[in-house]
């Protein structure tokens, strides 16, 4: 359990990686989101580019990298919907500060927790979308919960592959 | 100050950036005449930038994902089609021929009903180019049922115009980029099209929900709606022309939100989950376009000679009906009908004699006996037994001449 708790943060390491890597795989995930569902349909039951932030914020264990990347990545998803921009900026900003705030306080090197991490957060964001569409500007937007579960599922699924894979690019000091 | 910033600057950097997109949002936003919010959908030009850098990155990588996609799966579809495509290319041959020859029979009646419409004052807007373009990415959110086409405004795509398959209605061009357009899809919550039921004629607007199902909201109750109605677009939204197919009525189910008021579920006529290649009506007019016209008029050429032998021809048997007179006129007695009529100055030519008259022969005696040899040769120059008799049925020989008697 010391593990997971505060008294083991010291010995927690701050994951880094080339410059490149930090542009170029949140635009992927940003280019397979939007093709992906032309292969996939109704099915394209995942959020990459949250999965994507997630990672980043937990493995770079800063608030500040973790709410700047998620605010970039959440602004680009909104340009390319035809939705207000800052619906997605905000609801990833978000999640991106709590999941490098969390990887400060817990060891995200275990799966599970990795895999919890990413389910909750996926349903925060989905949260927070319908909170900023609703009660911050009034729209009036149907939201079926259930696709919003399996879209967590999905993410935390693809965390389970995604992130070893994505480990592999750390920098070596 | 500093050292507060310092202290708390990870959740000053948060309340910031949160700021920040919470006031860009507020400007986005506007009440409509109906008091509702919604969002406007003219861009700013700040977010109309945002959203062009955005396409800028994704577009290239999109297309060339949808390029290799696209090879690869032709690249063997080509080899399979080639095989047939001689057998093919003759089967349409036939078609458009054929099409052709319908089209001509249709063109009367749509040029009359061109006459009635300029007539009433309402114009019927035809559609009059349409331009091919290929699906190349979504919008990638769950919430926004918008994806992005191949084409933008260097390719003359314009906003508002209408996209389309050849099964049905998909959505319309929302914003345009030089080389690409997003288009929004009438599954959409926020998109909306005027639509018509074809049986009914129950007019009604449609918009997606939420898992993207498209429905007819804002109806009254109404037991006519039954599934299987077929919906077309209603035409009064200026972007859609008037009877092309949306789909067809799946489920009937009551508005929660509205007592009384009812909401069709809409089974669309285009594929909108599985679209690849779309049209973009790029120009509509209230006449024929001139490819159509001219088609039209190739096959009227085509089917000139043809057409005017048959009409020739049904005019000859019209001239003959009327001048020939009917060789049984039922109302008239049998010294009056036209075969006796001597007073005609052209009269019918007797039909020949028989050589071997049976008892089916014109003026054969029905009461001969069948086996006394040839019945009573009508006489060639009598009126009365050349006539036919239709009133006098022949006696059948399986019928008894009378009741058999019993013998007590």
């Amino acid at each position: 359990m010391s593990v997971l708790m505060a008294d083991a943060r010291r010995d927690l390491e701050i994951h880094r990686y080339p410059v490149l890597i930090y542009a170029f795989i949140p635009l992927v995930a940003l280019v397979l989101q939007a093709w992906l569902p032309r292969l996939l349909g109704q099915y394209a039951w995942f959020d990459l580019p949250l999965v994507v932030t997630v990672y980043f914020a937990l493995g770079r264990r800063s608030p500040i990298q973790g709410t700047i990347m998620g605010c970039a990545v959440g602004l680009f998803e909104d340009a390319l919907s035809h939705h207000a921009i800052g619906i997605n900026g905000i609801a990833k900003t978000v999640a991106g500060f709590l999941a490098a705030s969390v990887g400060i306080r817990i060891d995200v090197e275990n799966r599970i927790i990795r895999v919890g991490l990413i389910f909750l957060l996926s349903l925060l964001s989905s949260a927070l979308c319908v909170f900023v569409n609703r009660f911050l500007l009034g729209l009036a937007l149907e939201v079926r919960w259930l696709t919003e579960l399996f879209i967590a599922i999905g993410n935390s699924v693809i965390a389970l592959v995604a992130f070893p894979f994505l480990d592999r690019f750390q920098s070596r000091d | 100050m500093e050292s507060l910033f310092e202290r708390y600057r990870n959740l000053v950097v948060l309340l910031t950036l949160l700021l920040a997109q919470i006031v860009g949002l507020a400007m986005q936003v506007h009440r409509g005449e109906s008091g509702h919010m919604s969002v406007d959908p003219r861009d700013s030009k700040g977010v109309r930038l945002l959203r062009l850098w955005a396409d800028m990155v994704v577009s290239p990588p999109e297309r060339l994902f949808h390029g290799i996609a696209e090879g690869t799966s032709n690249y063997w579809g080509n080899y399979f089609d080639l095989r047939h495509v001689r057998e093919q290319n003759q089967q349409l041959q036939a078609t458009v021929d054929r099409l052709r020859l319908e089209q001509a029979a249709l063109l009367e009646d749509a040029q009359q009903g061109q006459r009635l419409q300029a007539i009433l004052k309402f114009q019927e807007k035809y559609i009059y180019k349409t331009l091919p373009v290929q699906v190349i990415g979504t919008s990638g959110s769950e919430q926004s049922r918008a994806f992005f086409i191949d084409k933008g405004s260097d390719s003359g795509v314009e906003r508002d115009m209408a996209v389309i398959t050849a099964d049905g209605i998909v959505g319309k061009v929302r914003d345009v980029f030089p080389r690409t357009a997003q288009v929004l899809a009438v599954n959409d919550q926020s998109s909306g099209a005027g639509v018509i039921l074809e049986t009914t004629r129950i007019r009604g607007i449609l918009r997606g929900n939420a898992v993207g199902q498209p429905q007819i909201v804002g109806l009254m109750a109404d037991s006519r709606i039954k599934p299987g109605e077929r919906v077309l677009t209603a035409g009064g939204d200026e972007i859609f022309p008037r009877g092309l197919p949306v789909g067809t009525v799946k489920e009937v189910v009551p508005d929660p939100d509205q007592d009384g008021f009812i909401k069709v579920i809409v089974q669309p006529a285009a594929h909108l989950d599985r679209l690849d290649e779309v049209l973009v009506i790029t120009s509509i007019q209230p006449r024929f376009p001139p490819d159509q016209q001219q088609d039209i008029a190739t096959s009227e050429a085509e089917k000139g000679p043809e057409a005017e032998q048959e009409n020739a021809q049904q005019k000859a048997s019209e001239v003959l009906a009327e001048r020939l007179p009917g060789l049984i006129e039922p109302n008239l007695p049998a010294d009056q009908q036209p075969l006796n009529d001597d007073t005609n100055p052209n009269p019918v030519s007797r039909p020949p004699m028989p050589i071997h008259p049976d008892r089916f022969t014109p003026g054969a005696n029905p009461n001969t006996d069948e086996t006394g040899g040839p019945a009573t040769a009508p006489a060639a120059n009598s009126p009365d037994t050349a006539a036919p008799k239709p009133a006098a049925p022949a006696k059948s020989p399986a019928k008894p001449a009378s009741k058999p008697q019993r013998n007590p």
